[in-house]
């Protein structure tokens, strides 16, 4: 069994040997997508039973009830792919050692993450318009309503909790703290969001009630 | 000098950046049909099929590109997929069994 420590930006990076089964992924890439098959399981359970209810229900949408702005949302989906784009780039910009250029990258994710939570918020409350609380969208008043809130602010959740874990790996990088290797293990769970907004916005958003 | 890419990391190049941009036309290509579909007065069941079919792809896309999952090993491929194929597999059951009653009903 062989291993080494490779030195990047002061930090020690432990270079694995090969696995037989593993490759050289790292313990911690490992566990990262561990974590995102528990996590997309949690959806897969929001969304089956999404599923169910929407396919047991007579109205799925009643006629007081607002419809859900797809065009709006396409505009969330593609910002969220852009943010993946940068993430992959940073990564790239990482590897080379391109502080500025992976940190510069780094930023615009995270900056691509906050403007989506300000979408969602948009979306519920309203900043240029009345959001849909007030145009009668109310949690608890039907499922139509209830599934929605639950599954669009779950994954909302994320997309904060990534943020901030973007916003916190650029201040590590920045300090010579972090290495390529975690700003890949950040990217996962960064692309994973995006993966999963993609489901949600096809079977929440884009699906015809009627 | 570069640090190397990690494991699982695609191969090094030019062509890995620009690997990631047809991704990102790819991706950005089907968000557009996805909603010109949406918005197209079909059957609902060829526009669901459809809107599945696309969201596959495109979900498979960022796990296989952005994720790397393309350059895993095949022990970690199947340590994500397997478990994740589950729940798809139980909604299949799901659809088919509703179908039936209608059918039957």
């Amino acid at each position: 069994m062989q291993s080494a420590v490779a030195h990047a930006h002061g930090t020690r990076e432990l270079v694995l040997p090969q696995d037989p089964q593993f490759g050289r992924a790292s313990a911690g890439k490992i566990a990262m997508w561990i974590f995102l098959v528990s996590d997309g399981l949690s959806f897969a359970g929001l969304l089956l039973a999404y599923g169910i209810l929407r396919g047991e229900s007579l109205v799925w949408r009643h006629p007081d009830e607002p419809a859900l702005g797809v065009a709006f949302t396409a505009g969330l989906t593609f910002l969220l792919i852009c943010s993946s784009v940068t993430m992959v780039f940073a990564y790239e910009a990482a590897l080379h050692r391109d502080r500025k250029r992976a940190a510069l990258l780094l930023g615009l994710t995270a900056l691509g993450g906050a403007l989506f939570l300000l979408g969602q918020y948009s979306e519920y409350f309203g900043i240029l318009h009345p959001g849909l609380t007030k145009e009668g969208l109310v949690f608890g008043q039907s499922a139509y309503a209830s599934t929605f809130y639950v599954i669009t602010s779950f994954h909302g959740a994320h997309v904060f909790s990534g943020t901030v874990y973007i916003l916190v790996t650029l201040i590590r990088w920045l300090r010579g703290n972090a290495t390529a290797a975690q700003i890949e293990l950040l990217g996962l769970f960064w692309h994973f969001v995006d993966l999963v907004w993609i489901l949600v916005f096809t079977i929440v958003y884009l699906i015809p009630t009627g | 000098m570069s640090e190397s890419p990690a494991p699982g990391a695609p191969p090094a190049g030019a062509s890995r950046a620009r690997q990631y941009l047809t991704i990102f036309f790819v991706l950005f290509l089907l968000t557009i049909i996805e909603v010109a579909v949406a918005y197209a007065h079909g059957h609902k069941t060829e526009v669901v099929v459809v809107l599945f079919s696309l969201a596959l792809v495109k979900a498979a896309c960022v796990a296989l590109f952005f994720m790397h999952l393309k350059w895993e090993t095949r022990v970690l491929r199947a340590t994500v997929v397997v478990p994740l194929s589950l729940p798809v597999l139980y909604a299949l059951i799901l659809i088919s069994e509703a179908a039936w009653r209608r059918l039957a009903g």
